[in-house]
């Protein structure tokens, strides 16, 4: 099999199955949006700074991948699916497959909840395009964890909250740049003042996609 | 081999603990006496660094491999990296407490380094959950060595990078990472590289005596007539 058309089926596969029943992405969002409205409860009506915005918006996306990601793997393992994917494509378009589906998942994410606490902190933006570069960029290593993690998390025989305990300690440096990129970008300094933090996200993304993308064969190889 | 090793450990590290409490030190602005401290808590790193190298290398070659000693010695520099790394962090606190903090008391603030080192030690305490959670030990062999490689390639930018964009009272945080004069007087160097040199040594031996006694226990698990 052409090795694009095997990655674009898995995502195909994927993508059709969760659209039957949206299960993972309502989750997600509910998750998501439960998180941010017991978070407003619980700070009350004050101003909150910008640091603290940034803070509550990646500290939600970040649980609510930890907790909602990385069922793809385990529903192949689950329905006994796994052994015929192995047998049909090669591990690469496999990965590239679920990245991508993780992609879209955590993409949705993203937006939803940025849209989200925009709306209700009632923030307004200076510079959106900093803002989006920073929401893309760690939304892609936020991805490209869950996908290798999901994985190894498969192969566990007890699972329970092993796939949170396993990235949020990975995903430091991916969070301490992200929140200080977003806090600049609703405070609107001028992207040179964000280019250590987008450099980081950018080295960051990099080096976790190309080693995932290395070890991937050998968690899925039997 | 072994037992020279271990006797120049014990002669080198006996030689920092008697030097490091009770030989005369430079007088160090702001540091003052804690600066024997120097003599413990950078040796303890070192050794964290090498055990995270030592990990990350045999996890390698076991997926390479899948040689069932290479993912026993991955383990033992893991777990050796993890105590090494609390002592350090210890040490640390205590050295923290008492020369930037010590009109507040607090025992803990945001330093990044130190609230990074914390980081590294959850991933490792994750490593170990991790290998805990899967049953068929080829398998657990294989999912601690990917993630344990996919860890060492986020742990430049928790050590290296972030800290150094970060204010911070921590020596080597901007610039060059060596150390200044106002860190280390040179007449201090007669204890600390021998101490660097005694605590990399105590990490070889407990690392080669773990990984042994982890080789015969899997030995006698196997065949328990021996």
């Amino acid at each position: 099999m052409d090795w694009l058309a095997g990655a674009w089926a898995v995502f195909r596969n994927d993508l059709r199955i969760e659209l039957r029943t949206r299960y993972a992405l309502n989750a997600l969002l509910l998750f998501a949006l439960g998180a941010l409205l017991l978070i407003l409860f619980a700070v009350g009506p004050q101003p909150i700074p910008t640091r603290v915005q940034s803070a509550f918006l990646w500290m939600v996306i970040l649980f609510a991948a930890a907790v909602g990601l990385g069922r793809s793997f385990v529903a192949e393992e689950r329905q006994g699916t796994a052994l015929l994917l192995r047998l049909n494509t090669r591990p690469s378009m496999v990965f590239a497959g679920k990245l991508l589906f993780n992609l879209v998942l955590v993409g949705s994410l993203g937006g939803v909840s940025t849209g989200a606490l925009l709306l209700l902190l009632d923030v307004s933006v200076a510079r959106p395009g900093l803002l989006a570069t920073a929401l893309g960029m760690g939304v892609l290593g936020l991805a490209v964890a869950t996908t290798l993690l999901g994985a190894l998390v498969a192969r566990a025989a007890r699972r329970g909250a092993l796939l949170p305990v396993l990235l949020l300690p990975l995903l430091t440096p991916l969070l301490v740049s992200s929140v200080s990129a977003t806090q600049k970008a609703i405070q609107g300094l001028p992207w040179t003042e964000a280019q250590d933090e987008l450099l980081t996200l950018v080295g960051f993304v990099g080096a976790t996609l190309s080693a995932a993308t290395l070890l991937f064969d050998y968690v899925w190889a039997d | 081999m072994y037992r020279s090793v271990r006797a120049l450990v014990v002669a080198l590290l006996s030689g920092a603990l008697v030097a490091g409490f009770l030989g005369q030190i430079p007088q160090l602005d702001i540091l003052e006496q804690s600066a024997r401290n120097l003599y413990f808590h950078v040796p303890m790193w070192f050794a964290l660094m090498m055990g995270t190298v030592i990990s990350a290398y045999h996890s390698f070659r076991y997926l390479q491999s899948g040689d069932r000693l290479r993912d026993i010695r991955a383990r033992e520099a893991a777990w050796l990296a993890l105590l090494f790394g609390l002592l350090g962090i210890v040490t640390g606190m205590v050295w923290a407490r008492f020369t930037w903090y010590v009109g507040s008391g607090k025992w803990w603030n945001f330093d990044p380094k130190q609230s990074m080192a914390a980081v590294l030690l959850l991933i490792y305490g994750g490593y170990f959950v991790l290998r805990d959670s899967v049953e068929d030990p080829d398998t657990r062999g294989r999912v601690a060595a990917v993630y344990n490689l996919f860890a060492v390639v986020t742990m430049p930018f928790l050590l290296y990078i972030l800290p150094r964009q970060l204010p911070s009272l921590h020596p080597g945080g901007e610039g060059s990472p060596a150390f200044t004069q106002t860190d280390l007087a040179p007449a201090m160097r007669w204890v600390f590289y021998p101490s660097v040199l005694g605590f990399l040594g105590l990490f070889w031996v407990l690392y080669t005596q773990r990984v042994r006694l982890s080789w015969i226990r899997k030995r006698l698990r196997r065949e328990p007539e021996l």
